[in-house]
């Protein structure tokens, strides 16, 4: 049976357990007078019934399935004899691999008699898998629907118990993001710590030399300093920089006029026209810049007596981030500016202030946190930017400060380092989660300041 | 306060003053003219046949008032009267509210302040103005008395900018407090001392006119009771003219009074005749706390 | 007072005017630049907008019209090397080339010699052949007759047709050298090559040939991943939402989670391919490059979005309300589901789009889980290999072939053009609920 119609099955029975705690529910207010003796609506003496049923064995399930494939592979590794189980990792998923393959009939003859061996171990514990998970699904699932009807009385708080599961349900869902954050620490933790086994932490972010691709040589793995990232935070820096220096300017003189010069009928224009530029995908800007915006730039520095010009240049990646941060920058500012309370305004006008003088000397100051903090969430996602960067900002990991060199990042290296297919366990891969910890971390701290930034000054004038 | 909310208020409150059809009972029936001596000899700003309008509206009803040199004018009614309205024609604050639409003569040292060649910002630094809820700048106490004679340029020395930060302090009576933290933020002070910080701001540009709208209605009655002291003083050098919702305190600090009922200036009248004995009927029920 | 201070403000008044106004000009002057400033910024960005898409949208367009040659072929047996129609495999396995070669061959019977003829075949794209195979298998009958068909054109061919290679240019520096020159000419004045809408870029998938590559399998893959997405996040989102606006007590755990949403809403969308690489596929063991996987890992990153967007539009809801269903003796639960729940369902339908267009645009995470395969077949299912739209894009946008530079720009205007209905629905959904209490 699939997990899918087993899914379906379990369903049926919850429809089953449903109907009967309902009807049940309704049945034993008969003779006491009606379902008005009931403590609650019959609906809910259902939908308890339906409970009972589906959470035990919905949670099993799920369990089950996705510790299934983890259990069965460790089980199959203890199974193996001593000189297959000891390998490199490499090798040793190349042997499942292979095991798989046997199991599956895919792969015949060739049959070292140790994997054959592995191989019916894992059908057999496949098969004894498959038959414990859709039985003890199922029981649980019957035990439900009894449970269900047993506990089907006229006094049970029917409403009161759904509504303490229901809101359990919604805690949980609120709890996703808890999760979602510990997943990305500890899956980019654990990769790290197995990195930083193999490269000292110092030589990753004091070293000078990064080339990742002779570190695949397995005589190469940390001995020639080839994971120093050094030259990866500078071309981010550099990048980053370039992208502000653009994006901070435009971005806080258009919101500056939107607010405060614009009529409502232009601001009404303008502001969506402005917010297209954030809706365009990062891949568009990436495709913009790798074939517009970096041969401009080459010809242009060319053109006026610059050489060696790189296509792939910093500034061409950064322009074009750039760009794409300004309706972030301005919408920011924008509502930080709006929340600088009319009070002051009107105080600096009634001295005869001009608009210009106002805003420079008055809403500026006073808007300047939340601006230094919108600034701050601007950094972060140029920081973390990616597509724009591995399309246009290349591979090569020159420590420059020249903006028309190229230059490498950060997560360029994360792309280039996880995309295709790699093997999960060398020095290389595992340095993309190195990289990661890095970019997380980062950008977490200077997102914790800058909401911490902006929720001070919005309490400030509340 | 966004400028939009700002404008759905003013548009509230003309909707209340604008429209007289309103079942009200006091709705003004008899009403041909104001009543008492709107008008005097030698003013210093005097308006005529005022009427002000946001979109269809009317917030001002032809509005005719003097004010005199070095007297404290005082303007009482219900709220949604029109009086802040007034006031704020008076140096053309309502000029950054697109649909606001002015007419009638303004005149202040023989120019209509309205008139095309008349310059907003010099018309500024000669009428002050103090508002509502005290509005210091995030800055610094020096900086905010400062703030006006460094636009305007008024100085030239730091030597002078100080004595005359200090002449502002001393006259709005914060210098005793305020000397030994003048590079502090002047939000830190309490709210009564913040409106007297925004009055020495206001008279550190040595204004002729200073307008007040409701100075007091956020503070404590102690503070109030200075500030009421200090316009007392003002009002040797300046001309004050200050909206306010407190009748003790229009009788404690005015010369004249001038009462606004529904967009309509009713009655204008030495405070103590006003208080004592209005002439019209609609200025008797106020006063006597039939309605407000 | 001392008559020192007084002095102050009084000397201050006595040249006020003059001070005041000898400065007016220039205070004026700087207004107006400062004014200028906020113009020209916008101007700019406005401009920058323009380049991007006029640029795009000039090198798209020509991909949505493509080259067809029309050719006479002859299912010769003894071409495709059949003796017998009946077996499958040698239809399967004939030389459905060597018969567009002779077409060719017929229409210029002048090319001779190996590179020449290479050349000739080379103007009829690859797929001219599966075309041929895929007719004959289907009807045998065929065999041994002649039909006329309008055959897709190479790449290089189409290019030209386009305009896009210069026919001007000396010979060494374009890519269609002179004598294919001769015979396109040739072509045209029998009116036997044209441009026509490109259908095959709607119905395919992914191709190593610009002429027959096509977005469908990649538009496929958008729609599973955006479809768990949905099915994801916005049950969870909404849940979560209700949870934080209607229910959660003010304590820690509260905070806690609330610090978390803010803060992932601002994580590299990279990082979340990290999370999806290492416990999507490493540790549950889901397969690389499904959709499933994709739509698990945009859910995560578009969860924030949707949270505060709904918790938006659950405090927009007036407390009036929910006291009146109080008032009433319902639950909070049933306060909340009867009545706070639909009055803010549109917004949050709203924000819910807002969180798909962005999920639909997003391609660094996917590079992470292997959605960067190039995959031929449009994909069935939740976890076919597939890839999505963006990320065709970027494959795209890194094949060398000068053809696929108009591929690239054309698919990026379907995807804004997914983007901009999607935009529009919220806006229109907006304006259409939008209540004012």
């Amino acid at each position: 049976m699939q997990t899918s119609t087993l899914m379906l099955v379990v369903l049926a029975l919850v429809a089953l357990a449903y109907v009967m705690g309902r009807k049940r529910s309704v049945q034993l207010a008969q003779p006491l007078g009606g379902i008005k003796n009931l403590h609650s609506l019959p609906n809910y003496y259902g939908l308890m019934a339906a409970v009972w049923t589906a959470l035990p064995a919905l949670v099993l399930l799920l369990l089950w399935v996705g510790l299934e494939n983890t259990v069965i592979t460790n089980a199959v590794i203890a199974s193996l004899p001593d000189r297959l189980a000891e390998q490199s990792e490499g090798q040793l998923s190349l042997t499942l691999s292979k095991v798989r393959n046997i199991a599956n009939g895919v792969m015949l003859g060739d049959a070292d008699p140790a994997l054959a061996q592995a191989a019916e171990v894992l059908t057999r514990l496949q098969a004894s898998s498959q038959a414990g998970k859709i039985g003890l699904t199922l029981a649980l699932a019957v035990l439900g629907v009894v449970v269900g009807w047993v506990l089907t009385k006229p006094k049970m708080r029917a409403r009161p118990q759904f509504e303490r599961v229901l809101k359990g349900a919604l805690l949980l869902c609120s709890m996703i993001a808890i999760f979602t954050t510990l997943g990305i620490i500890l899956s980019v933790l654990f990769e790290s710590i197995r990195f930083f086994q193999a490269i000292p932490i110092t030589e990753f972010i004091f070293g000078t030399q990064w080339s990742p691709q002779i570190a695949i040589r397995a005589d190469q793995v940390g001995s020639s300093g080839a994971f120093g990232a050094i030259p990866l935070f500078v071309g981010t820096l550099l990048i980053a920089t370039i992208a502000l220096l653009v994006a901070v300017p435009i971005g806080l003189m258009s919101a500056i006029y939107l607010s405060e010069y614009a009529t409502h009928k232009v601001r009404n224009v303008i502001k969506p026209l402005l917010e297209v530029l954030a809706g365009i995908p990062t891949v568009v800007y990436g495709f913009f810049a790798a074939l517009t915006m970096g041969p401009f730039i080459r010809d242009v520095f060319e053109g006026i007596g610059f050489s060696g010009v790189s296509a792939e240049s910093a500034l061409a990646a950064g322009l074009v981030m750039g760009i794409m941060i300004i309706p972030f920058v301005s919408s920011l500012s924008d509502d930080v500016i709006n929340a600088v309370p009319n009070s002051l305004r009107d105080g600096s006008y009634g001295l005869g202030a001009t608009k210009s003088e106002t805003i420079r000397q008055v809403v500026f100051p006073a808007a300047l946190p939340g601006i230094m903090g919108g600034i701050l969430l601007a950094a972060s996602r140029a920081i973390g930017e990616t597509m724009i960067v591995v399309m246009a900002a290349g591979l090569a990991a020159n420590l420059t400060a020249n903006p028309l060199e190229a230059v490498t990042t950060v997560t360029v290296q994360i792309a280039t380092l996880l995309v295709g297919d790699q093997e999960f366990n060398s020095p290389k891969t595992l340095a993309a989660f190195a990289l990661g910890l890095m970019l997380f971390f980062t950008t977490l701290m200077l997102n914790i300041v800058a909401l911490a930034i902006v929720k001070r000054f919005r309490e400030q004038y509340d | 306060m966004t400028l939009s909310n700002q404008y759905r208020e003013q548009k509230a409150d003309s909707v209340t003053t604008g429209t007289p059809s309103e079942p009200d009972q006091h709705a003004i029936t008899d009403w041909s003219g104001t009543v008492g001596d709107a008008l005097i000899d030698d003013p210093r700003m005097s308006t005529r046949n005022v009427n002000v309008f946001y979109a269809d509206n009317q917030a001002i009803h032809d509005v005719s008032l003097d004010i005199g040199k070095n007297e404290v004018l005082a303007m009482i009614g219900p709220s949604g009267c029109g009086k802040s309205t007034f006031l704020r024609t008076l140096n053309r604050m309502n000029d950054s509210i697109d649909i606001c639409r002015v007419e009638g003569d303004i005149v202040l040292d023989g120019d209509n302040i309205y008139d095309k060649h008349m310059d907003v910002v010099a018309l500024r630094a000669k009428v002050g103005m103090v508002f509502q809820k005290p509005n210091p700048f995030p800055k610094s106490i020096y900086d905010n008395v400062a703030y006006g004679p460094r636009i305007h340029g008024l100085v030239s020395r730091r030597a002078e900018l100080d004595e005359v930060v200090e002449t502002a302090l001393r006259k709005a009576g914060l210098w005793d407090e305020a000397k030994d933290r003048l590079d502090k933020p002047a939000t830190g002070l309490s709210g009564g001392q913040q409106q007297r910080l925004c009055i020495a701001r206001t008279i550190a540009i040595s204004p002729e006119v200073i307008l007040m709208d409701e100075p007091c209605s956020a503070l404590d009655p102690i503070a109030t009771a200075r500030i009421e002291e200090l316009i007392a003083e003002l009002s040797e050098n300046y001309t004050i003219a200050i909206v306010t919702h407190s009748m003790q305190q229009a009788a404690r600090v005015s010369h004249r009074t001038a009462y606004f009922h529904l967009g309509k200036l009713i009655e204008v009248g030495a405070t103590d005749k006003i208080f004592t004995s209005p002439d019209h009927k609609l200025t008797e029920d106020y006063i006597t706390g039939r309605f407000g | 007072m001392t008559d020192q201070s007084r002095n102050a403000l009084e000397r201050l008044a006595a040249n006020k005017h003059e001070r005041l106004n000898a400065r007016l000009k220039s205070r004026y002057n700087r207004e107006r630049r400062f004014r200028a400033y906020g113009i020209a910024s916008i101007a700019l960005g406005l401009t920058f907008l323009a380049i991007l898409l006029t640029t795009i949208f000039s090198q798209g367009l020509s991909a949505f019209w493509t080259t067809y040659v029309k050719l006479d072929v002859t299912y010769t047996p003894e071409v495709l090397y059949i003796d017998d129609a009946t077996d499958e495999s040698q239809l399967r396995l004939a030389d459905y080339d060597g018969v567009i070669r002779q077409a060719l061959s017929e229409r210029f019977p002048e090319a001779s010699g190996r590179q020449t003829m290479r050349n000739l075949t080379g103007m009829v794209s690859t797929s001219a052949g599966y075309r041929l195979r895929n007719r004959l298998m289907e009807n045998p009958d065929l065999l041994g007759e002649t039909e006329t068909l309008w055959f897709l054109a190479d790449d290089d061919v189409d290019l030209l047709m386009n305009g896009i290679i210069d026919r001007n240019l000396p010979e060494s520096e374009r890519r269609v050298n002179d004598q294919e020159l001769e015979w396109i000419d040739s072509l045209v004045s029998s009116d036997q090559i044209e441009r026509r809408f490109n259908t095959t870029f709607f119905t395919n998938g992914d191709s190593r040939d610009p002429e027959t590559a096509g977005i469908l399998g990649a538009a496929m893959g958008s729609f599973y991943t955006l479809i768990v997405t949905l099915a994801l996040s916005f049950p969870i989102g909404v849940a979560a939402a209700i949870y934080l606006e209607e229910f959660a007590p003010k304590n820690r755990l509260t905070e806690i989670i609330e610090v978390n949403i803010n803060n992932l809403a601002a994580v590299p969308s990279i990082v979340f391919g990290l999370l999806g690489l290492a416990v999507f596929i490493n540790f549950f063991g889901l397969p690389r490059s499904a959709p499933i996987v994709g739509g698990l890992v945009l859910t995560l990153m578009t969860l924030p979005t949707i949270i505060i967007s709904a918790r938006a539009s659950i405090k927009a809801v007036p407390p009036s309300i929910r006291e009146a269903a109080m008032g009433l003796g319902a639950s909070k639960m049933q306060v909340t589901l009867h009545h706070v729940l639909p009055l803010a369902l549109p917004g949050m339908l709203t924000g819910t789009i807002i969180g798909m267009a962005q999920a639909l645009g997003e391609t660094a995470p996917l590079l992470m889980i292997g959605m960067v395969a190039f995959i031929v077949d449009i994909p069935g299912g939740f976890t076919d290999p597939a890839t999505v739209l963006p990320v065709q894009v970027y494959l795209w946008s890194d094949s060398p072939e000068r053809a696929f530079i108009a591929k690239t720009s054309a698919a990026i205007m379907v995807l804004l053009a997914f983007l901009a209905v999607m935009n529009l629905l919220a806006v229109f959904l907006r304006k259409k609920f939008e209540r004012r209490w």
